[in-house]
């Protein structure tokens, strides 16, 4: 047996010494601490089986993963399998939309049936072509004649019927091309047969060829306004960034587009939104990055080059305001600086711009969970919660301030990564634990509600359990995605026995239930003794159920002043309540006997 | 009894003489010399012992020291350093400023001004483990007013003491600070570069050994 256990550890040691498994202290120094995460599988470009070129983003709606690939300008969608439902790269207009906009746009609808009908033209004249052709191809048995006669014509007619059932321009374009090289085929294939089966001289063959200027797709340039139907034409995604997946729709921040593509479930475009009413927009192109909506179907947009917070739209995409903007400190010196400068030589100086947000997911609760760049001088508000009225109120109430890792080398370095950590994206998970990802180092960091590091996790590497670049996290179900732009890998961690602990006590911990969490904590403990926000948990037990000292002592351990003073002044009173009479004898003893000694004295004395 | 009579009265009723009369205290501790070395110099080691303490045993409530860092060496050190920096500083800048106080004197003044930190501070460093956090705010007001106390003996001796007016003290006291970073300065550089000469005649002699 004792073989058996030196055999495994073998094995296991440098698996367990490989994983990054740290915490940070009350006082900030690094201790070792159980990873709350493991890896479970991944899926990737290669499993998936469809081209995943740089995907920007990953987010969950009911039991679906939909990820934005900004290379390859697909959504895709995968299933609780880990396997591909859909890759939507053209996104038709809903009937709805489509009329909408025929009557929105003036002649818009005129342009569109004009066209059609051209094209219905074009498409029998060349099908005329055709017939004539393969009468012409007289060297053909008949019956291969009726056959290719059968074919064109079942082909003339999927045509039509496509014509009919699709008004979109672009599509038309693409059905004539299709005709045309289908029509080639067929003839290609008709002279094939000819070199086979006849000897005979062939002028015909020069005839066919002389005949196949003709199918040219001439009404091409009947296309007289071209911006008209661009209206209808823009299906296709250029390089989007952000998406967004709610009961509302599917919102695609379509960046390269320049607009908020907005779809229905079914992948039809319902809506898109490209102007935005306000100054900062009218010398700067609204190209969106991430966006993310309430369960009314407000937007909540962050766009390039714009520092004023987050857009916020209301539902038809009309601009109401900025909202969570981020605050500038300026350090004394500059304030100094500053007082005594001219407004023209303030005006040379760097401008001072606020950090823009990197990411915002939406809480059930219509709260923005927002991460954001540290500045050169404040790296306190790179996590933020924004409230409906536009106010961080993220709590802060743990050892450190939410920030990623706290322990960090500023300034140029060659050897290792410097500045503090770049957090590019932020999940939820139930009970108001979140994860935020830090891509300059890999990392995880699961905080809870209260503003506690709970868990770090994630190295950077290569190997199947490593990003290198990760972009966006999410949680499904109790599994961890994380996407990898660089290795185009979606990641699924799990949670460790250690983790599921952790959460579960902090479940009951958030409904009140100390006694159940205090057991969890225990057993928390016995897996990490170092975790001081499990002592926390344990005191506040103790606490409820009146054994005030050894709730004084587990807050000891947790570094919790705010209880240890409620515990020991609980405490206080029950030992001066216990011992009042003595307490109470002392102060009426203690005068009388030097009251007695002084008079004895002064008698003496006399 | 007679010799606790004394004991009791240079360190306690004597230091708190000056403290409430500081003219006429610091006369008497000048002129009649009743300032003793020996109470200024265990006034410092109470001082340094109370730093130690402190980092030690404050209420856990308002301690945000690292227990795991405590080094009493370094506290020593710091109160020593400190302290004769400033008085060797202080001198320094006196003598040119035609102060009446010795060196010894200053020391001396600098140990006495300790009293209300150390009087205060024992009994304010146990009541600080008896204290809520919504309590504590005593504490800290008892320990403000031991440091004002304590600066307030300090400027008085070194008026006194040099015999000097109000704002000519003011500027003895500036003076004193510019001389003792200057001081730190030389210091440092002093020690870079006995490093530097060290490491250069240890690579000479490595090289010899090499040599042979």
């Amino acid at each position: 047996m004792k073989i058996f256990t030196y055999i495994a550890l073998l094995f296991t040691l440098p698996i367990n010494f490989s994983i990054i498994r740290y915490n940070y202290s009350y006082f900030g120094d690094v201790i070792h601490s159980a990873p709350g995460l493991s890896y479970a599988q991944t899926f990737s470009e290669r499993t998936l089986n469809t081209p995943l070129v740089s995907p920007e983003d990953l987010v969950v709606y009911e039991d679906l993963i939909y990820i934005i690939s900004s290379g390859s300008n697909a959504l895709v969608v995968v299933n609780d399998n880990f396997n591909l439902e859909h890759s939507v790269t053209q996104f038709p207009l809903s009937e709805a939309y489509r009329d909408r906009l025929f009557e929105t746009t003036p002649l818009l609808l005129e342009t569109l049936v004009d066209y059609r009908i051209a094209t219905i033209v074009a498409i029998n004249e060349a099908r005329a072509n055709a017939v004539a052709t393969i009468q012409a191809l007289s060297f053909l048995e008949l019956e291969q004649r009726t056959e290719f006669i059968t074919d064109i014509e079942l082909l003339n007619n999927t045509f039509i019927a496509n014509i009919q059932d699709n008004v979109v321009p672009n599509d038309i374009g693409a059905i004539q091309q299709q005709a045309n090289t289908a029509y080639s085929d067929i003839l290609d294939e008709a002279f094939e047969l000819n070199e086979e089966q006849t000897v005979e001289p062939d002028p015909e063959d020069e005839e066919a060829e002389a005949e196949e200027p003709i199918v040219k797709p001439a009404p091409v340039a009947l296309v007289t306004q071209p911006e008209l139907l661009g209206v209808l034409n823009h299906r296709n995604l250029s390089g989007p960034m952000g998406l967004d997946v709610k009961d509302t729709g599917i919102y695609i921040a379509d960046t390269g587009n320049r607009r908020i593509l907005k779809a229905n479930h079914a992948f039809e475009i319902v809506d898109e939104f490209s102007q935005i009413n306000d100054i900062t927009f009218d010398n700067l192109e609204f190209a969106p990055l991430k966006i993310t909506t309430d369960t009314t179907g407000r937007m909540y947009v962050i766009a390039r080059d714009v520092f004023e917070g987050i857009i916020e739209l209301d539902t038809d995409g009309s601009f109401n305001r900025y909202t969570g903007v981020n605050p500038i400190r300026l350090s004394p010196v500059d304030i100094f600086n500053r007082f005594w400068m001219t407004d023209a030589q303030i005006d040379r100086l760097p401008k001072f711009l606020p950090t823009s947000y990197t990411n915002v997911t939406m809480s059930p609760e219509n709260f923005i969970y927002a991460t954001s760049l540290a500045s050169a001088n404040n790296s306190d508000n790179m996590i933020q919660l924004i409230n409906p009225k536009g106010i961080d109120v993220l709590i802060r109430n743990g050892y450190h301030t939410p920030k990623g890792d706290i322990q960090f080398i500023e300034g140029m370095n060659n050897y290792v990564i410097d500045g503090p950590s770049r957090l590019v994206d932020i999940a939820l998970y139930r009970d108001g634990i979140y994860t935020v990802l830090d891509s300059r180092r890999s990392r995880l960091f699961t905080y809870d509600s209260e503003g506690n590091l709970l868990y770090i996790n994630g190295e950077a590497g290569q190997q199947l359990d490593k990003f290198s670049n990760g972009v966006a996290l999410e949680y499904f179900g109790d599994n961890l995605l994380v996407l990898d732009r660089e290795l185009r890998t979606v990641i699924v961690y799990e949670h460790t026995e250690f983790g599921q602990k952790v959460n579960q006590a902090i479940y009951h911990h958030e409904r009140g239930e100390f006694e159940l969490a205090a057991i969890l904590w225990e057993e928390v403990l016995v897996l990490n003794t170092n975790y001081e926000v499990a002592y926390n948990g344990i005191g506040k037990f103790h606490l409820r159920n009146g054994d005030y000292q050894r709730a004084m002592e587990y807050f000891r351990f947790g570094y919790d002043k705010y209880y240890y003073s409620r515990a020991y002044k609980s405490y206080r009173n029950e030992i001066i309540k216990d011992n009042f009479g003595y307490i109470f004898l002392a102060i009426l003893a203690i005068p009388a006997i030097m009251i007695t000694f002084q008079q004895i004295k002064k008698r003496k004395g006399r | 009894m007679n010799k606790v009579k004394s004991i009791l009265h240079d360190y306690l009723s004597f230091p708190r003489y000056i403290m409430m009369h500081p003219f006429d205290g610091y006369d008497e501790f000048k002129t009649e010399k009743k300032g003793k070395l020996s109470v200024a110099l265990v006034f410092i080691g109470l001082f340094a012992l109370l730093r130690i303490l402190t980092y030690q045993y404050e209420s856990f409530l308002i301690n945000e020291r690292n227990p795991m860092l405590i080094n009493n060496l370094q506290e020593i050190f710091v109160v020593a350093l400190l302290i004769s920096l400033f008085v060797t500083a202080n001198w320094s800048v006196t003598t040119l400023m035609e102060g009446k106080g010795k060196y010894k004197e200053i020391l001396m003044v600098t140990g006495y001004s300790l009293f209300p930190v150390i009087l205060i501070g024992y009994p304010a460093l146990f009541i600080s483990n008896l204290l809520t956090l919504e309590e504590m705010a005593f504490y800290t007001l008892a320990i403000g007013i031991a440091y004002f106390l304590t600066a307030w003996m300090l400027f008085m001796g070194i008026l006194n003491i040099h015999q000097y007016g109000l704002f000519k003290t003011v500027g003895a006291f500036l003076l004193t600070v510019v001389s003792m970073m200057v001081m730190m300065f030389l210091g440092l550089l002093f020690f870079d570069v006995i490093q530097q000469i060290i490491a250069f005649i240890s690579a000479i002699i490595e090289e010899l050994g090499l040599r042979r």
